[in-house]
């Protein structure tokens, strides 16, 4: 009776260590969040040089300042990618959004979103701080 | 056989097969998360090296302008920008091989200093300009010709202003074709006591950013041949705010040069000539624009002109990776730059051995 017990024990511990197998298989699947943090990046650092580019003549401060919102989305338009969604909002120093308008180009779909977060300033003789959040996907 | 053998038995083969069953599994599962995890590395290293290219100045900082000095470091900023990804007209204008001036890729890659890394570049308008002559009417004293314009960004109409040349032999029209929502249709109408081929330069400025430009032309008959394709008289070479003109055949005469740009135009005076070549001086227009330059002049007894924009682009240069991608890690970007105050798309490609 106690060698038969023996046997069955080891059918358990078989089950066990396949339980411990599967769950490792489990935890590494999550491996995979990190390659969308990658692609990400590559969609921010795009957004980023596209603010930058915009504002270095106080184009962009100029369209907020005119609140030329439609203006806006076609430079972003014309300057981003043709399968790249956008979404743009400011926010003044208090951080109240000032845009009345969406300024966007369609919706996001994609589960891989990235995020730029840009402070500009107002070129004219009126000091204005801007906050501009942009988020940016692949089009899908 | 005792009953706990079976048992154990039975145990040490389902540990066995589900121990390899999970070894396979796991590879599998694993294995493109391992792969791509190199991969974005690389893809890391090679955007680094991408932004290096476009923000680095080079050395001497001035290969651009001075075609003489030896190129030891690559790079193709402006030299003392305040703009990141401000580029240097004239760096640009070297990598076009109509450049007489133009580096070769060998040289590029050996001032890259990285011999495990091969790239190819591309720059040029943000949208383009398509010019299509629909419709000729020929009438006793002058010529009429219809052209549909054409402004696009990968398919979608993008709102422009448009700014129209039209030179043929002694012969210089400008207009201002209005605002177009992607297509439009200009009308040109030129004398027949004009000798042609005509060539119709047309220039966009989008209507939101003034800063972004296109351009296109387009060379037609008119009391003529059929025009030449480019390159066939001269060999243009802007560089340093000068023109060079390189001739291709000796029987060729030059006649009229021209700088035009969307707000503003220049006829050329020629500072230096001999039977092969002549240079001239090309204004610094404040305009963000890219700035043609026309060159007109007979070959025998033929007209022709001959055209380039500067900075030199649309250009392609480097390395063609078409052949080499099955066994490269080949990686592209796309930046945004800007050259003497207009802006322009710049595609970097990086590929190196795949790991």
């Amino acid at each position: 009776m106690k060698n038969q017990n023996r046997g069955q024990i080891r059918i358990i511990e078989a089950f066990l260590a396949v339980l411990i197998i599967f769950s490792s298989l489990a935890i590494s699947a999550n491996l995979s969040v990190t390659q969308n943090t990658k692609a990400s990046s590559g969609l921010a650092s795009i957004g980023l040089q596209v603010l930058l580019k915009l504002d270095s003549d106080g184009s962009l401060a100029r369209y907020i300042d005119n609140e030329d919102w439609h203006t806006l989305r076609d430079s972003l338009n014309l300057v981003l990618s043709a399968g790249i969604a956008f979404d743009l909002t400011v926010y003044n120093d208090q951080m109240q959004q000032v845009n009345t308008d969406v300024v966007s180009n369609g919706d996001f779909s994609s589960q891989d979103i990235a995020f730029v977060e840009y402070a500009c300033a107002s070129q004219g003789s009126d000091f204005h701080c801007y906050i501009i959040h942009l988020y940016l996907a692949v089009a899908t | 056989m005792p009953a706990i053998s079976v048992d154990t038995f039975f145990a040490c083969s389902l540990m066995v097969l589900l121990v390899l069953s999970a070894m396979a599994g796991a590879s599998k599962l694993l294995y493109p998360h391992i792969s791509n995890a190199v991969d974005a590395n690389i893809s890391e290293r090679y955007g680094s090296v991408s932004k290096y290219l476009l923000l680095n100045d080079g050395k001497p900082s001035n290969w651009g302008q001075d075609y003489e000095a030896t190129l030891q470091d690559f790079g193709l900023a402006k030299a003392n920008s305040d703009n990141p990804y401000e580029l240097d007209i004239d760096k640009v204008s070297r990598l076009n091989n109509e450049n007489l001036y133009a580096v070769s890729y060998a040289q590029m890659f050996t001032a890259f200093q990285m011999s495990d890394v091969s790239f190819r570049m591309e720059l040029e308008p943000i949208f383009e300009v398509v010019l299509n002559l629909t419709a000729a009417f020929e009438g006793a004293n002058e010529t009429s010709y219809e052209f549909e314009i054409l402004t696009e960004k990968q398919g979608i109409p993008v709102q422009v202003e448009l700014k129209c040349y039209v030179i043929a032999e002694n012969y210089l029209e400008i207009s201002h074709a209005g605002v177009s929502n992607g297509r439009t249709y200009a009308n040109k109408t030129i004398s027949n006591d004009v000798s042609g081929p005509a060539l119709l330069i047309v220039l966009a400025k989008s209507v939101s950013n003034p800063k972004i430009v296109s351009f296109s032309a387009y060379p037609f008959a008119h009391n003529s041949a059929e025009p030449r394709p480019r390159g066939t008289f001269l060999r243009l070479s802007p560089l340093n705010y000068t023109l060079n003109v390189s001739l291709v055949s000796l029987e060729t005469t030059l006649s009229d040069a021209y700088a035009l740009s969307f707000n503003g135009s220049s006829t050329l005076t020629q500072t230096a000539n001999s039977n092969q070549s002549a240079t001239y001086d090309i204004p610094h227009f404040r305009d963000p624009s890219s700035t043609l330059i026309v060159v007109a002049g007979w070959n025998s007894t033929s007209f022709f002109t001959e055209w380039t924009a500067y900075p030199q682009i649309p250009l392609q240069t480097g390395m063609n990776f078409e052949s080499t991608a099955a066994l490269s890690n080949v990686f592209a970007w796309t930046y945004l730059v800007s050259i003497e105050l207009a802006l322009y798309k710049c595609t970097v490609w990086l590929g190196g051995p795949r790991e």
